[in-house]
């Protein structure tokens, strides 16, 4: 194959764009939710309903705060792994996904218990809390699987289409820890 | 006028007046709901001010963004339809957004209109 | 090498597997926009019939040709139908798959396993929400399915739960398709191809698939709500546990309204792919029919409540709404002036695909005329729920966006079989769909005017409706046979059709310079391109025959198209394409089967569907490109 009449331009692969298209509905998908979440705020003189507890505060944050951290460590695999660098992309992305799996265990363990205490059953409230906190843990969970799959993949081989896979997956993790922060945001809204 | 900074007009033209117009039609539509809602009823807005405060501050960037879409033309006035990218593609979008600002500056001025003259919590 | 050596080589490089093996596992854009074009004709002939039976039930006041409950099925899948599984499939999958690569000079979509995943995912949701039918519990809530109707204690069957779960897979099909073509459009256009010289149907297939990518988030909440209130209890649509009914109805309009716009935007490319074409002249005002597209479907997003306007909703809200919906119809009257200034301009040939636009610009113009009357309040709570709205949107939809499918049908046939149409017959089944079309919706602004109630399964004698009633039946039927026209004239022009060649009409677009029909590898050598009209510039073509001898962009070593950048579209990789795959067609066959389980509540099956569904990706996957 010969492009010997054309310069060739560095640019984001398709991969990447794809990430972004991807990113850009589950982005609006969480939008109508916490619209959603708004709009039924707005149309309750009580909110939660009275004696509902407020939703807890501080295992969240610790939580996500740990979460959110995991976008340095992507960061650095994505860097390391657009480099050719495949241990130090390898090592980065293991330590980022120990950290998720240790959350999603965590965070799905608690929301067994969520759903008994905030029951859907009983108000728009906790059915707009309970589907929205679900969402968030379905797409981190999603994200686990992903980075469960390049852990596997480039503890071989870097390929280019590994490489161009790792990265779209850090960015999709970047709007999933975007999103996930918004989320408690909401969550702690409650107790303003 | 340096490559950079034509570009930057160019890209500001084309977005910041859709991008301002959907921040103000989603804030304009939740404060008018809020202002009479169950909720929203309790704390006390005064939808006029605000819907007058965001049709100004968005009327404001549309008419920035038709500046610099006029300001990006007439850079490249001298450049031809079919002329490859940057420059022919920056022309192209500088016509574009010399004609998507007039309509949202449009749609602006008649959001500030309406909701400023219109009481809020009279049901249609 | 010899040129004849570059072209056998490539041939060897994009053969697909023969029989129907080759087209379950296909991942080359024109078969599947060809599985596209057959499946969503069944689908449109589906929704034809489910009309005809609803248009012959109320030709006459006082009928019963079929039951309230049966007509209330019909109505609901007509629409369901001709929305969900004909008109945005057959715009998006069928033309946008086949036309895009060839129109931007690529040999295939960005992600061509996907493409095969979003048909497969489609098919699997219609045959869904099909076998409904089989056990008589259709969806029958009308095609927006508002609550409270929909909810469990006023529709205890599994008629709703067929439709939410059936648009739910619809949506992930059509948000697939959608990425598919923005990447496409972005990263696969020929070097040169920068966006002053993209084709105008590629900018409204871009508008389309970005309004679909912001759009269907809020009919799938909408619907997975509706489901956990139905299935499990939850409460968002019942005011007594702080819900609201209308949030149903703003979530599906937010959705709603940028969809009729998907709907009508690949129809304006259509007409904009035809008209300089039969006009023999460039378009009119190029940037801004461009723009125009993209400007419908973004102001589109904002005009949601003009379809709630008779709620109840406080006027200092509806104010957004009705500004919006006034400037909405700019963007549209820009192009029809640019259409009609380049066929005035232009030197005519009124050859049947012209014929077809020339409807619809009057369609769109009264159907348009109509809508804007909506943006004004106190006229739509007048007209709401009357036939004066079934009138509108029937001649949007059928005016505004089949009569160019149908046009753009005649127009590509003889680029995809190789053979000419009955340019006669096609001319006589554009009068016959003309009048029809005509005398079935026309009549509907009166009646509606009249008072004319919509979704009513019969009326009484004496209200003045009959006789209208009655021609909008006999329009129906008339209508029906032009349909039937043009399907036997494509049946029978592939059959004995006289051979097309690769230019029957001096298109100026990419698909005018390859082979009727296309090889697989749609391109021997990846075109130069100077300007908007490509097949227009002599010297460029010139040029191509030159380069395919240097073999310069010819790229016969393996299975490959150039990447370039987005703005200017700068030459930026070399990227090897996948070959055949069964990983689509199996995860489409997982998802379907799940579908099916959460239909009847059985969720830790339908967990293990979705998981091997999940599974699948790593088959998939774990095939990579052969690194250089």
């Amino acid at each position: 194959m010969t492009t010997a009449t054309l310069p060739v331009r560095v640019a984001r692969p398709k991969g990447w764009w794809g990430a972004v298209v991807f990113v850009a509905t589950e982005a609006t998908l969480f939008g109508t939710l916490i619209g959603t979440y708004i709009y039924l705020r707005l149309h309750n003189a009580h909110w939660p309903p009275p004696h509902v507890p407020k939703p807890p505060l501080l295992t969240p944050t610790l939580l996500t705060v740990a979460l959110v951290l995991t976008s340095i460590p992507l960061h650095v695999a994505s860097r390391a792994a657009g480099d050719g660098r495949r241990e130090s992309a390898w090592r980065a992305t293991t330590a980022s996904f120990v950290v998720q799996l240790v959350y999603i265990v965590w965070q799905l363990h608690d929301y067994v218990h969520t759903i008994d205490v905030y029951d859907p059953r009983q108000s728009a409230w906790s059915s707009i809390f309970v589907t929205l906190l679900g969402a968030d843990h379905l797409h981190v969970l999603v994200g686990v699987l992903l980075s469960a799959w390049f852990v596997l993949r480039i503890s071989s081989r870097l390929t280019r289409y590994r490489i161009v896979g790792l990265q779209s997956t850090v960015f999709y993790w970047h709007a999933v820890n975007v999103i996930t922060l918004v989320v408690l945001v909401v969550q702690a809204s409650t107790h303003l | 006028m340096t490559r950079n900074r034509l570009e930057l007009l160019q890209w500001f033209s084309l977005f910041a007046g859709p991008l301002a117009w959907a921040v103000e039609h989603v804030i304009g539509y939740f404060v008018s709901d809020a202002a009479c809602s169950v909720a929203g009823a309790q704390w006390g807005l005064d939808t006029a001010a605000w819907q007058a405060t965001l049709a100004v501050l968005t009327g404001a960037v549309v008419v920035a963004a038709w500046l610099a879409a006029y300001v990006t033309f007439r850079e490249t006035r001298t450049v031809d339809k079919d002329e490859p990218g940057p420059r022919g593609r920056i022309h192209f979008f500088a016509e574009a957004a010399l004609l998507g600002n007039v309509l949202f500056f449009v749609i602006v001025v008649l959001d500030g209109i309406g909701s400023v003259h219109d009481l809020p919590c009279h049901q249609s | 090498m010899a040129v004849v050596d570059r072209i056998e080589q490539l041939e060897e490089l994009w053969l697909e597997r023969p029989g129907v093996l080759g087209w379950l596992t296909t991942v080359d854009h024109k078969r599947i926009g060809i599985l596209y074009f057959w499946t969503t004709i069944l689908f449109f002939a589906a929704g034809g019939v489910e009309a005809l039976l609803m248009r012959t039930q109320l030709a006459q006041a006082d009928e019963r040709v079929v039951s309230p409950e049966t007509y209330d099925q019909l109505m609901t899948m007509h629409g369901v139908t001709m929305i969900f599984f004909f008109i945005i499939p057959m715009t998006t999958g069928a033309f946008g798959n086949y036309l895009v690569p060839l129109l931007i000079g690529a040999r295939d979509m960005a992600f061509p396993r996907l493409n095969a995943l979003s048909f497969w995912i489609f098919l699997g949701s219609g045959v869904f929400m099909y076998s409904s039918f089989l056990i008589g519990q259709v969806p029958n809530a009308g095609w927006f399915d508002y609550v409270p109707l929909a909810l469990r204690q006023y529709n205890g069957g599994l008629n709703i739960d067929f439709y939410a779960l059936g648009l739910i897979f619809n949506g992930v099909a059509s948000t697939i398709g959608a990425l598919n073509l923005i990447v496409t459009i972005f990263k696969l256009r020929a070097p040169g191809m920068s966006w002053n010289r993209m084709p105008l149907f590629c900018f409204a297939l871009l508008a389309a698939s970005l309004s679909l990518v912001f759009a269907l988030p809020a009919l799938t909440a909408d619907c997975i709500f509706l489901e956990l209130q139905r299935k499990l209890g939850f409460h968002f649509f019942d005011v007594a546990h702080g819900g609201d009914p209308l949030l149903w109805q703003h979530l599906f309009w937010i959705f709603g309204h940028p969809e009729v716009y998907i709907i009508v935007l690949p129809a304006f490319g259509i007409a904009t792919s035809i008209i300089p074409t039969f006009a023999r002249r460039r378009m009119v005002a190029f940037p801004l029919v461009a723009m125009a597209e993209l400007l419908v479907a973004f102001i589109g997003f904002g005009v949601w409540a003009h379809h709630m306007f008779a709620t109840g909703i406080s006027t200092a809200t509806l104010v957004f709404f009705a500004a919006a919906s006034m400037m909405v119809v700019i963007p549209s009257t820009i192009q029809i002036y640019a259409w009609l200034m380049t066929v005035n301009l232009g030197t005519p040939d009124f050859r049947a695909p012209l014929m077809f636009i020339g409807g619809f610009i009057v369609f769109f113009v009264i159907g348009g005329l109509s809508g804007i009357m909506f943006a004004a309040v106190p006229f739509d709570q007048a007209t709401t729920d009357t036939y004066f709205v079934v009138a509108h949107f029937h001649f949007i939809i059928f005016g505004a966006a089949v009569f160019p499918l149908l046009g753009g049908i005649y127009y590509w046939f003889p680029k995809v079989t190789g053979r000419m149409y009955d340019e006669r017959l096609a001319r006589w089944s554009f009068w016959l769909t003309f009048v029809g079309t005509s005398l079935t919706f026309f009549p509907m602004h009166i009646v509606g005017l009249l008072g004319m109630t919509r979704r009513v399964y019969t009326y009484r004698s004496g209200l003045g409706w009959d006789a209208y009633n009655l021609i909008e039946t006999i329009g129906g039927f008339v209508l029906a046979a032009g349909l039937l026209l043009i399907a036997s004239n494509i049946a029978r022009s592939l059959r004995v059709g006289a051979p097309a060649g690769r230019d029957p009409f001096h298109g100026g677009t990419l698909e005018w310079t390859v082979p009727s029909p296309p090889p697989h590898y749609n391109f021997a050598v990846i075109p130069t391109v100077t300007s908007a009209y490509p097949n227009w510039d002599e010297r460029d073509r010139e040029e191509d025959l030159r380069r395919l001898e240097r073999g310069d962009l010819v790229l016969d070593e393996a299975h490959e198209t150039p990447a370039t950048t987005v703005n200017d579209a700068q030459l930026s990789e070399i990227l090897e394409m996948p070959p055949e795959s069964p990983w689509p067609i199996v995860l489409a066959l997982a998802v379907t089967i799940a579908s099916f389980f959460l239909l009847t509540s059985h969720y830790a099956t339908a967990t293990f569907f979705l998981a091997l569904a999940v599974l699948t990706l790593a088959g998939w996957h774990v095939q990579e490109p052969v690194e250089a």
